[in-house]
């Protein structure tokens, strides 16, 4: 059996180009040849990935290729027009109006994937989603046979120390509040640091927040936040851009809260990874965010500013709380420790047509 | 009414926002907050910089839409009262009972309007192509102009993007400061 996969971009520390790399490594672990095939990809993978016009050299009824689908790109035809067995493995398309008035190239691509998707309904053998809430918009964009394959969470690579330089940075008994995402309009980074700034405002002057993201291609939207906390007059938000893992890791352990306002999630490593770093988490209600919590951290139904800032300072302040929300969070953390992933991908391949 | 929040079984909700709301009283009573710095808050908006890949170059097809089609000269008087058909022989007849009238009381005012409106036309020919190119120069006039206004939005939005960048390797800088300061503190003296 030979197993290849599709993506339109392989950047790097991408969510889904990491989990196309584990998913290959596991294939070719367990006797299955799998290659990666791409639209884009970061220099840094050239020798990992090829060019996705590459495939006809390597297409095959007896083969299966699964794509991971999240933007409209000249890939999908190529992968409709094969011959192979087809799966696609949806992560979520963000709603174009998001980047409207920050991306209109993006917003442009995205609503072509909403429209691509429903085209691949009926021509697909298996869609998983990589959450129940993804499956849910398969059902609803007309698959008939859909399936859930959890992203593959490797935990033990965030057990790291923290970096000793960043200890002397930023342990100096100030509060620190984070978010992990990139820095992208639908994240809504900008209500975060609303509720970061009346925070710091009424409750704690000796506070952080860590804004742990790339806005390379965003700058635009950066901008606009720069200005922003220019007329709040907000002081000691730290924006990393892109870090490595064990800066993220460093940062993370060095927060007391995590806090994500996003309007749009297909799931949400960041909050999980949260969890299991074990940091309180206080998270919005959107998308598969309450699916992704399970019962874990604090769920926001609605965006009350000044509400937020007290939830956080109850949180900051009353190690009860904090204790009870951490044991809640390492209960709910169990579901993902739990899931094997290649596992559950294998017994999908093996029920597919011959 | 559903609450707001939502968490594990083990955590009192109630207990939590009673708190948060005894919190947001005090904070009200004491003067030190106002519910309109909290609307005003949530209420601001991001005000992204313009994007010019939308905006075209020319803009006379939206100042001047179906200009060219309106711009073409008017016919000459003499054609458009020419009688034809039917109408010049009732004219014609119309003429003739009228015509010591006409001779002696309109006819003056109707040659002296005439030549004037020829006088007028002859004039017309000349000035309209004049007229003709200051429009057309009137026109790109506009263009230059709404291109000098791109281009120094566009300038400024370019200046207002540097300025981000600037400001985001001052951050940096600042944070590879506190961190060469960090090392060197690390280090055996």
């Amino acid at each position: 059996m030979k197993v290849h996969q599709f993506l339109t971009s392989y950047s790097y520390g991408d969510a889904i180009g990491n989990e196309a790399l584990e998913i290959r490594d596991y294939l070719r672990a367990n006797g299955i040849e799998s290659e990666i095939f791409t639209l884009h990809y970061h220099p840094r993978y050239a020798r990992q990935v090829r060019n996705y016009l590459e495939y006809d050299r390597f297409s095959d009824p007896g083969n299966t290729v699964i794509f991971h689908f999240s933007i409209g790109s000249p890939v999908t035809k190529k992968f409709l027009r094969l011959a192979d067995r087809k799966i696609i493995i949806y992560h979520n398309i963000t709603p174009y109006h998001f980047f409207l008035d920050f991306h209109r190239i993006l917003a442009k691509d995205c609503f072509k994937g909403r429209i691509e998707l429903k085209s691949l309904a009926d021509k697909v053998d298996l869609a998983l989603g990589d959450s129940e809430y993804n499956r849910s918009e398969l059902v609803a964009a007309g698959f008939p046979r859909t399936g859930v394959l959890p992203l593959v969470m490797d935990f033990a690579k965030f057990d790291l120390p923290v970096l000793p330089v960043f200890k002397e940075i930023f342990a100096d008994g100030k509060s620190n509040i984070l978010f992990v995402g990139r820095i992208i309009p639908n994240k809504k980074v900008e209500d975060v640091i609303k509720a970061f700034h009346l925070y710091q405002r009424h409750f704690n002057p000796d506070s952080r927040l860590f804004l742990i993201g790339e806005y390379r291609g965003f700058e635009r939207y950066f901008s606009a936040l720069q200005s922003l906390i220019g007329k709040l007059q907000v002081k000691n938000i730290h924006f990393s851009g892109h870090v490595p893992l064990a800066e993220m890791v460093s940062y993370a352990k060095l927060s007391q809260l995590y806090l994500h306002l996003s309007e749009h999630e297909g799931f949400c490593a960041p909050i999980v990874e949260s969890f299991h770093l074990g940091i309180p988490v206080v998270a919005y209600d959107a998308g598969a965010v309450a699916e992704t919590m399970n019962g874990g951290g604090v769920l926001l139904r609605e965006k009350n500013f000044f509400q937020i800032a007290a939830l956080c300072h109850e949180i900051l302040t009353r190690p009860e709380l904090q204790a009870v929300l951490l044991a809640g969070q390492r209960q709910a953390l169990e579901k993902y420790r739990q899931q094997r992933t290649g596992t559950i991908l294998l017994e999908y391949l093996r029920g597919l047509r011959p | 009414m559903e609450p707001s929040i939502l968490a594990a079984a083990e955590i009192n909700v109630e207990e939590i926002m009673a708190a948060i709301r005894k919190r947001i009283q005090d904070k009200k009573d004491s003067g030190l907050l106002k519910q309109s710095e909290i609307d005003e808050i949530a209420e601001m908006e991001l005000q992204p910089l313009p994007d010019f890949l939308e905006i075209p170059s020319i803009y006379e097809p939206v100042l001047y839409p179906g200009f060219a089609e309106n711009m073409a000269p008017p016919a000459p008087l003499e054609e458009a009262i020419r009688e034809t058909g039917p109408a010049k022989g009732l004219l014609k007849k119309i003429r003739s009972l009228l015509f010591p009238l006409i001779r002696f009381m309109t006819r003056p005012l109707y040659v002296e309007l005439k030549t004037g409106i020829l006088d007028l036309q002859k004039k017309v020919q000349i000035v309209l192509p004049i007229v003709l190119q200051s429009s057309e120069y009137i026109r790109l006039l506009h263009n230059a102009m709404h291109n000098l206004i791109v281009e120094a939005s566009k300038l400024k939005t370019e200046e207002e993007l540097l300025k981000t960048k600037i400001r985001i390797l001052e951050d940096k800088m600042e944070f590879l400061e506190n961190r060469e300061r960090a090392l060197e503190k690390k280090l055996p003296s």
